[in-house]
């Protein structure tokens, strides 16, 4: 059985959905139910989403790198996505990475930060866009540890680390 | 006299129908954009000024909704902020039976309101 899967997503809005169905389809593979496909597809799809988002993509090589592997109850899926530091973007992306994976674990059970940025997101104005849901929501719905960090090259890998033990593995 | 207005964008459709005392949105397929509030946002701003001057109860329906992303989250919960310090009456309809939308939409509760003006509510529509 393959223990794991690398795809290369070219940081297109679009190549998102065909990320998620390659993903979903290996993750049923693994023999995985139903809802623990759905949520770690979640998990990758917003991952993916802040890696396009986030990125610095300057030649057309350039891609978001997802890598998922799987060992025993453990499923890892890890994010990388090219950097640049000097961009003030990507330095503000990052200060707030770290500042929502710190405030995460700050919390004993995720769903309570879910709640909490759920009251905080409702009453921001309507106009604004910005979710910031998304990495709470991978803690709380995904069951995940997030982590990160920018390797030498200049690359930020994100990682979501979930164990499915006692609720996976056969049917729903 | 019913009405059945239908929305689409990319992978997401939202039928609108309006009845004699409410005004049903239900959503089918997948919430993918980039920024879904600028196509969701208009739809749910005009039933809201429906709702207002006709007093119906708002039906937001998300039992045939197979994903959404965070960012579909944000205009939802907006609403529900609002509703709960306005006027409108809003109802939103999950499926208990589909695990994820359980997680999503049960969360969601912390808006609801003691008077019912914003009822979260779970289903069990089992999907074969």
């Amino acid at each position: 059985m393959k223990r794991f899967l690398k795809l290369a997503v070219k940081p297109e809005w679009h190549e998102i959905e065909e990320a998620r169905i390659e993903a979903s389809k290996y993750l049923q593979s693994l023999g995985l139910m139903t809802d623990s496909v759905h949520a770690l597809t979640m998990v990758i799809s917003e991952l993916i989403e802040n890696g396009i988002k986030y990125g610095s993509f300057t030649v057309p090589e350039d891609t978001v790198e997802v890598d998922i592997h799987q060992n025993e109850n453990i499923i890892t899926v890890e994010v990388i996505n090219p950097l640049d530091p000097t961009d003030d973007t990507a330095h503000n992306h990052l200060i707030k990475l770290d500042k929502t994976v710190q405030w995460i674990r700050g919390y004993q059970d995720p769903f309570e930060a879910y709640v909490e940025k759920l009251k905080e997101v409702s009453r921001r104005p309507l106009n604004d866009e910005e979710s910031g849901l998304g990495l709470v929501r991978i803690a709380y719905e995904g069951k995940a540890i997030l982590d990160f960090f920018v390797a030498e090259g200049g690359s930020l890998n994100v990682s979501a680390v979930s164990n499915f033990q006692g609720d996976t593995y056969g049917e729903n | 006299m019913g009405k059945i207005e239908l929305f689409e964008d990319n992978l997401l459709q939202i039928e609108v129908i309006e009845n004699k005392n409410s005004i049903t949105m239900v959503w089918t397929g997948k919430s993918t954009n980039r920024k879904p509030s600028e196509f969701i946002s208009p739809i749910l701003a005009d039933t809201i000024k429906k709702s207002n001057a006709t007093k119906k109860r708002i039906m937001l329906d998300f039992r045939k909704l197979d994903y959404m992303n965070s960012s579909t989250i944000t205009p939802i919960i907006k609403i529900l902020e609002r509703a709960k310090r306005g006027a409108i009456q809003i109802t939103l309809l999950y499926n208990r039976s589909l695990k994820w939308q359980d997680l999503s939409f049960s969360a969601l509760e912390i808006f609801q309101t003691k008077d019912s003006k914003v009822e979260i509510k779970g289903v069990d529509n089992h999907v074969s």
